[in-house]
């Protein structure tokens, strides 16, 4: 899976590429925890991911917990199959999604 | 002792304390009317005990006085005296009538203008009467349009008048008049006049002040047409009328009173006494002279004894009450104590200290049971860790993890004990190489539930294995003290949130099957709906809100939502690991492929249900590699055996 960062001003932007599995997490994760110091607003671009599993999930509530105490975060462009997942899990009640 | 109002133990202890204090309404409410009822009995049986005597002495009073009148107006009518032998006669009656009943103080003849023998012309009256040292006769006159004498003239026959204060005599009387017959010489009956017999009332006064009535009762007298003649307090008498009786007279009114005077001759009532106090009153009809006689209590006695009686009832409930509220909550707080004191234990052992011991518990109850299949399960942690410690972590963690999973979730019915002949159920378990979170379960809450749960704990490894052991007990304890699925699921979620710092979650859906009704009380929590595979191969998903995943939230609140199954109807619980599985091309196999196999799918077997399953399964996957665990519970209801 790729990930790619862009800083603007508080804005930070992580846009995914490929699966978030119990294989890929981890990587995301160590993007996320301890280095969202300053963001006030954190955007996930969803527009090239195309599975996300519980373990996805995982990293996305860990972010939640760190934005929403400094900030805001919103996930973008979530595709069909994604969303039904945050359905299914009840996530779309306590994560934005665009 | 801190409360907490989230716990168990508090929110059982309301809930029985509600129920509780619904059955002591109800018993207070019927125990209110029921000393009621005994107290209006009570004083109606003393009124008729003083009464009797009483009414008794004044009726043989009365009577007496009313046949000396019957039997002298016939002796002046037929012997036809006048003049000196009249006056003589009446005064020789009066001391011989006085000898025996001393309250006649008077005789009185008055005769028809012209009527007198002895030719005296106009109107003729004589009086005898004791005036306290001796009996003397007098002239009386204008007797013609008085009531006692005109109400005889008209009726001619003998009647009681109503009592008043004497013209000779300054003391209460009362006087019997019977008129007075001569026979002619033709043989025709002829009225002449009247002889009236007067009889003091004033000893009344005395004789009722001295009836000894308890409850600060007295005894009240009343005439014909509710005059007061005879009360303790002297100044009412003669001057109050008992009408006052119907003024904001609770239950009955005046006229009622008449009423029932005339037709039960006694009874109770509860209105206002003549000085204005509210009051309970018994009377009796005094058949010889048609007065009354009451016996008042005032009603602050009457109701102080009510109270007393109804302040006692409160206080034993209180009390059983008070003692009741101690039993539940300290009852509650042994089953719950033990709980927190193994989730403690579990989040120690989460954060890798194995050296924390579950206290051992007395008993073979089900908490005792949880907490020594936990304390084996960490001595085997630790006797494991301890053995293995040159092991490669990972491979360590991920095999422990999966012997927990595989051994711990029973593999068929006999295991839990949950076989009849209601139902028939099968799992499969597929474990990933790396994964261990997912486990279903099924256990009895009694011979006609079976819950059935599917979850899927996020993460891998030992807290995705401690944290599924955790909710697999918690679940399974909650399940047997709470009725609500919801109310489960609530609690749990409270639980596991509470200790949740590796942000794990859990995605659990769990039914209750009713096997007498087929009835499901289900609720999902961030889990994929399970399918309905009716009788005929139609199949459709559960429907029903997911709610939120298990752990996220501390405050998350489940709603429960339910189902009817048809008999020959089953579900199959599956985790996502099915949906999610991928062919080499990175295709899911998805919902509606696993719709689609069902529905193809005519075996009602559960077993072969989740055979077939995997069958389709593997044959779209081929060669891949399984990402993730795949748990499958198919359940077939088949309902009680007279209805199938």
């Amino acid at each position: 899976m790729q990930i790619v960062k862009t800083q603007q001003g508080g804005t930070l932007t992580i846009a995914l590429d490929g699966r978030l599995d119990s294989l890929t997490s981890p990587q995301l994760e160590s993007e996320i925890q301890g280095k969202l110091d300053g963001v006030a607003h954190l955007v996930i671009d969803f527009e090239k991911l195309a599975y996300i599993s519980s373990a996805g999930l995982r990293v996305m509530l860990v972010a939640q917990k760190i934005m929403s105490k400094q900030g805001d975060m919103v996930l973008k462009k979530v595709c069909q199959e994604v969303r039904e997942i945050f359905d299914v899990t009840g996530f779309s009640d306590i994560l934005t999604i665009e | 002792m801190k409360i907490n109002v989230q716990s168990l133990a508090f929110k059982q202890s309301v809930t029985v304390l509600v129920s509780i204090s619904i059955v002591f309404a109800i018993l207070f409410g019927l125990g209110g009317l029921r000393i009621n009822e005994k107290l209006s009995q009570m004083l109606l049986q003393k009124g008729e005990e003083i009464s009797r005597a009483n009414v008794a002495l004044i009726n043989n009073l009365f009577s007496s006085g009313k046949s000396i009148g019957e039997e002298l107006s016939v002796e002046i009518g037929t012997q036809n005296l006048g003049g000196e032998e009249l006056d003589e006669f009446l005064l020789h009656s009066l001391t011989g009538v006085r000898a025996t009943i001393p309250q006649v103080v008077a005789m009185v003849v008055a005769f028809e203008p012209g009527k007198a023998p002895g030719g005296v012309e106009g109107e003729y009256m004589r009086l005898a009467y004791y005036s306290g040292k001796e009996t003397s006769v007098i002239n009386g006159g204008d007797y013609g349009e008085t009531k006692w004498y005109k109400g005889t003239k008209d009726s001619l026959k003998g009647q009681w008048q109503e009592p008043f204060i004497g013209q000779f005599i300054k003391e209460p009387i009362v006087i019997y008049t019977t008129p007075i017959f001569r026979t002619d010489a033709s043989g025709q009956k002829e009225f002449v006049g009247v002889l009236c017999v007067d009889i003091s009332i004033a000893f009344l006064k005395d004789a009722i002040a001295s009836i000894p009535i308890s409850s600060s009762g007295y005894a009240v007298v009343l005439s014909a047409d509710n005059t007061i003649i005879a009360h303790p307090k002297n100044e009412l008498t003669f001057k109050s009328n008992f009408a006052s009786i119907s003024r904001s007279a609770s239950h009955k009114r005046l006229v009622e009173f008449e009423n029932a005077v005339d037709q039960m001759k006694h009874g109770l009532f509860l209105g206002t006494s003549v000085d204005g106090q509210d009051a309970a009153i018994y009377f009796t009809a005094m058949e010889s002279i048609n007065w009354k006689f009451l016996i008042v209590w005032p009603a602050e006695v009457f109701m102080e004894e009510q109270r007393s009686v109804g302040h006692m009832f409160a206080f034993i409930s209180l009390c059983g009450y008070f003692i009741l509220f101690v039993i539940v909550l300290v009852s509650m707080f042994r089953v719950s104590r033990p709980l927190k004191a193994i989730a403690a234990a579990a989040g120690k052992i989460g954060q890798g200290d194995f050296s924390a011991e579950i206290p051992a518990l007395p008993g073979d109850d089900e908490i005792s049971q949880l907490a020594k299949s936990f304390e084996d399960m960490r001595q085997s942690l630790q006797a494991y860790f301890e053995s293995e410690k040159s092991m490669d972590r990972v491979k360590r963690d991920l095999d422990f993890s999966r012997g927990i999973q595989v051994g711990l979730l029973p593999k068929d019915e006999s295991e839990e004990n949950t076989a009849d002949d209601r139902h028939a159920l099968a799992p499969l378990l597929l474990p990933a190489e790396d994964i261990g979170g997912d486990f279903y379960d099924f256990f009895k809450l009694d011979n006609d539930r079976l819950a059935i749960v599917i979850a899927d704990v996020s993460g891998k490894g030992v807290p995705a294995t401690l944290l599924m052991m955790v909710s697999r007990i918690v679940i399974r304890t909650l399940a047997m003290h709470v009725d609500s699925v919801s109310e489960i699921f609530n609690e749990t979620n409270y639980e596991l949130s509470r200790r949740n710092k590796d942000n794990l979650f859990v995605a659990m859906w769990m039914g209750v099957l009713n096997l007498k009704t087929g009835r499901v009380d289900y609720v999902s929590a961030g889990h994929r709906p399970p399918v309905i595979h009716h009788k005929d191969c139609s199949v459709e998903f559960v429907k029903g809100k997911p709610n939120l995943a298990m752990a996220v939230m501390e405050e998350s609140r489940y709603t429960q939502e339910s189902m009817t199954l048809a008999p020959g109807d089953s579900l199959f619980l599956y985790t996502d690991g099915i949906i999610e599985a991928e062919n080499s091309e990175g295709k899911p196999f998805g919902k509606f492929e696993l719709l689609k196999a069902l529905s193809e799918c005519c075996e009602h077997d559960p077993a072969e249900l989740c055979k077939f399953v995997k069958a389709r399964m593997d044959s779209f996957v081929g060669e891949a590699r399984q990402m993730d665990d795949i748990a499958m519970l198919a359940v077939r209801y088949d309902g009680e055996k007279d209805n199938r």
